[in-house]
């Protein structure tokens, strides 16, 4: 809690930002059902436990061609 | 003029559409933020993990510490993100064939590939400075020891070294098929930029360079003017490869 | 007036001959079916007219104007849709018209008009969907309505049927069918029942070159015979037929297939009166008597070996 008192304005918006791109990809899997590779469930497992590198493996990776 | 226009609008539309736009912005706000907050925990972190009864004595972090992550976070996972995220601009349009109607309705190829390499441009460098600005705000804020010089033309070379890359990857996607391809070929010329700055008396004049000597400009080791060589060449070699894209695509078999 | 004209145009692959000395003229306002098996050159050939495919030699033109290889001018007078027409899966329908038409060149007012009508020609009329979840038949019809966009004078469809269902597939045809009188549309197929629904020109490509051409009705003239097939109520009637003397000429020709009878009169002066005639005398009522045209099936399988 220390470490939060003394550096809320970095953890603050680094949360915010990790916080978007999670829900951005999370929604974006689940609204979609064609990924190139993978399952559903794994792209939320990953998507959710990995911080910054999750999302964007689904965004450069995993995501299906169309749209 | 008016199909540049055009057809920029239709990046922006399908960057923003696909991710692209968001993952980037995203991306160098995260990496903006974590510039500083690395550069004043690591001392802190080093101290707590060092076994009891051992103390060492840790410089205090400076501004310096916050620029060095800067340019180290931004030279790998930035520039990596970046080149990941284009790797398809082109050449999944090719494959796909989506340009072909465009084509037919007149709108002239050379236009697809600087209107594309803009847009591109366009995004890296709103990606940059937002980590740049981001990083500034905090290190101005956590680290006020004015210890920093150069830091704007510091970033323009690194800018610059991107926008090279860029040309380079758009070149590619003329040249292989896949995106994988392109993905390849521009990492095989960051390698040979590499090897060839083992030789000092290239050194001055290799973009990578512009990558590599931020922090030597930033604690002033050394005077811009010595990266203006390879400023000029990063330049030329950056028009020369849209160029050449536009001359093969223009002769491309679609 | 030829809208469009194709001179001696040769194209190989590697050692493989697409196209050797074709030559091909679709006048205005016709409804031009360009057919030929898979992989004869269909496909080849538009993307030639269209300047996507450099020719091996020949030339091109397309009203009056020579087609060039790479930025062709002559595209602005050409609507083109594709076999898959491949759109921006991230936009919706009227987006993706807006920008075929900024490319083209119109004006904001004329697009947003030509955009509505088009939509509903095509029945897209209230999808706001992005084109990323379409079906095949809707990318097809949107195909159309792009093609269509700038009032081309000429429309090119590389096999706007082949990949639909009998739905989809009649609906695409009553579309191209709706635009005739307005625009010339010359659209290739292997599916001969798609050409002889709409089509008035006919051309079959076969080894690279054209085999037949003409109009529909001129090329059924032509390749008439005289040719009736009579169908019996019983098998020993119809032989009964067959073997009365009238018929037993070298000019006549019978096929006996169970109680149908196929008979082909070579000499001129002989026709189905006489059939009918004999018929009477020989008081027979048959259950089918037809005088048989030429399919365009036959024709083709006769046309390319």
């Amino acid at each position: 809690m220390e470490v939060l008192k003394e550096y809320w304005v970095f953890i603050v918006p680094l949360i915010i930002a990790e916080l978007a791109l999670m829900v951005a990809a999370l929604t974006h899997v689940l609204r979609h059902s064609n990924y190139r590779f993978g399952s559903r469930a794994l792209w939320i497992f990953i998507v959710v436990f990995f911080q910054i590198i999750g999302p964007l493996a689904y965004f450069i990776f995993g995501r299906g061609v169309d749209e | 003029m008016k199909h540049y226009l055009v057809f920029f609008k239709k990046e922006l539309l399908e960057y923003n559409r696909t991710y692209k736009l968001l993952i980037l912005l995203l991306v160098f706000l995260i990496l903006g933020i974590m510039n500083p907050l690395t550069a004043k925990l690591t001392p802190d972190l080093l101290a707590k993990f060092m076994p009891e009864g051992v103390s060492i004595t840790l410089p205090e972090p400076s501004s310096l510490d916050s620029w060095a992550q800067f340019y180290k976070n931004v030279t790998q996972m930035g520039l990596i993100v970046t080149i990941l995220v284009f790797s398809g601009v082109l050449s999944s349009e090719l494959s796909k064939g989506t340009l072909i109607i465009l084509l037919t309705k007149g709108l002239p190829r050379r236009v697809v590939i600087l209107a594309k390499y803009m847009s591109m441009l366009v995004l890296w460098s709103a990606s940059i400075l937002t980590s740049f600005l981001v990083t500034w705000a905090y290190t101005v804020y956590i680290f006020p020891d004015g210890k920093s010089a150069n830091l704007l033309f510091s970033m323009f070379c690194l800018w610059l070294y991107g926008a090279l890359l860029l040309a380079v990857l758009l070149l590619a996607a003329t040249l292989v098929k896949s995106s994988y391809g392109s993905l390849l070929i521009t990492g095989v010329v960051v390698v040979l930029l590499t090897i060839l700055n083992i030789a000092p008396a290239i050194q001055q004049y290799n973009p990578l360079s512009l990558a590599a000597k931020n922090m030597d400009l930033v604690m002033q080791n050394i005077e811009p003017s010595s990266l203006f060589p390879a400023i000029g060449v990063t330049v030329l070699a950056t028009v020369v490869l849209l160029f050449a894209a536009v001359v093969i695509f223009r002769k491309k078999q679609l | 007036m030829n809208i469009l004209e194709i001179r001696q145009l040769h194209m190989s692959f590697g050692s493989n001959k697409v196209l050797n000395g074709l030559d091909m003229a679709v006048p205005e306002h016709s409804i031009f079916g360009f057919v030929g098996k898979n992989g004869a050159g269909k496909t080849t050939t538009m993307k030639i007219v269209l300047g996507l495919l450099k020719a091996a030699s020949g030339s091109v033109t397309v009203c009056g104007e020579k087609v060039v290889y790479g930025d062709t001018k002559t595209n602005r007078h050409i609507g083109f849709l594709p076999d898959v027409p491949e759109f921006y899966g991230y936009m919706r329908p009227k987006e993706y018209l807006k920008l075929c038409g900024e490319i083209t060149g119109l004006s904001a007012q004329a697009i947003r008009n030509r955009s509505e009508e088009l939509l509903a020609l095509v029945g897209l009329k209230d999808v706001n969907r992005r084109i990323g979840g379409f079906s095949r038949g809707m990318k097809q019809r949107l195909g159309i309505a792009q093609a269509l966009l700038n009032e081309p004078r000429l429309l090119i469809c590389d096999e706007p049927t082949s990949a639909l269902d009998p739905i989809g597939r009649k609906q695409i045809l009553d579309i191209l069918a709706a635009i005739k009188g307005k625009t010339t549309v010359v659209f290739s197929t292997h599916i001969l029942s798609d050409v002889e629904r709409i089509c008035d020109h006919i051309a079959v490509l076969d080894q690279g070159r054209l085999v037949l051409s003409g109009t529909i009705s001129e090329i059924q003239k032509q390749y008439r015979r005289n040719s009736y097939s009579i169908r019996f109520a019983h098998p020993e009637q119809a032989a009964r037929f067959a073997a009365c003397e009238q018929l037993s000429s070298s000019a006549i020709k019978l096929e006996q297939e169970g109680n149908a009878l196929t008979i082909t009169i070579e000499e001129q002066a002989v026709d189905g009166q006489v059939l009918i005639d004999l018929l009477s005398q020989m008081q027979i009522t048959p259950e089918k008597f037809e005088a048989m045209e030429p399919t365009l099936e036959n024709l083709f399988t006769e046309v390319v070996q």
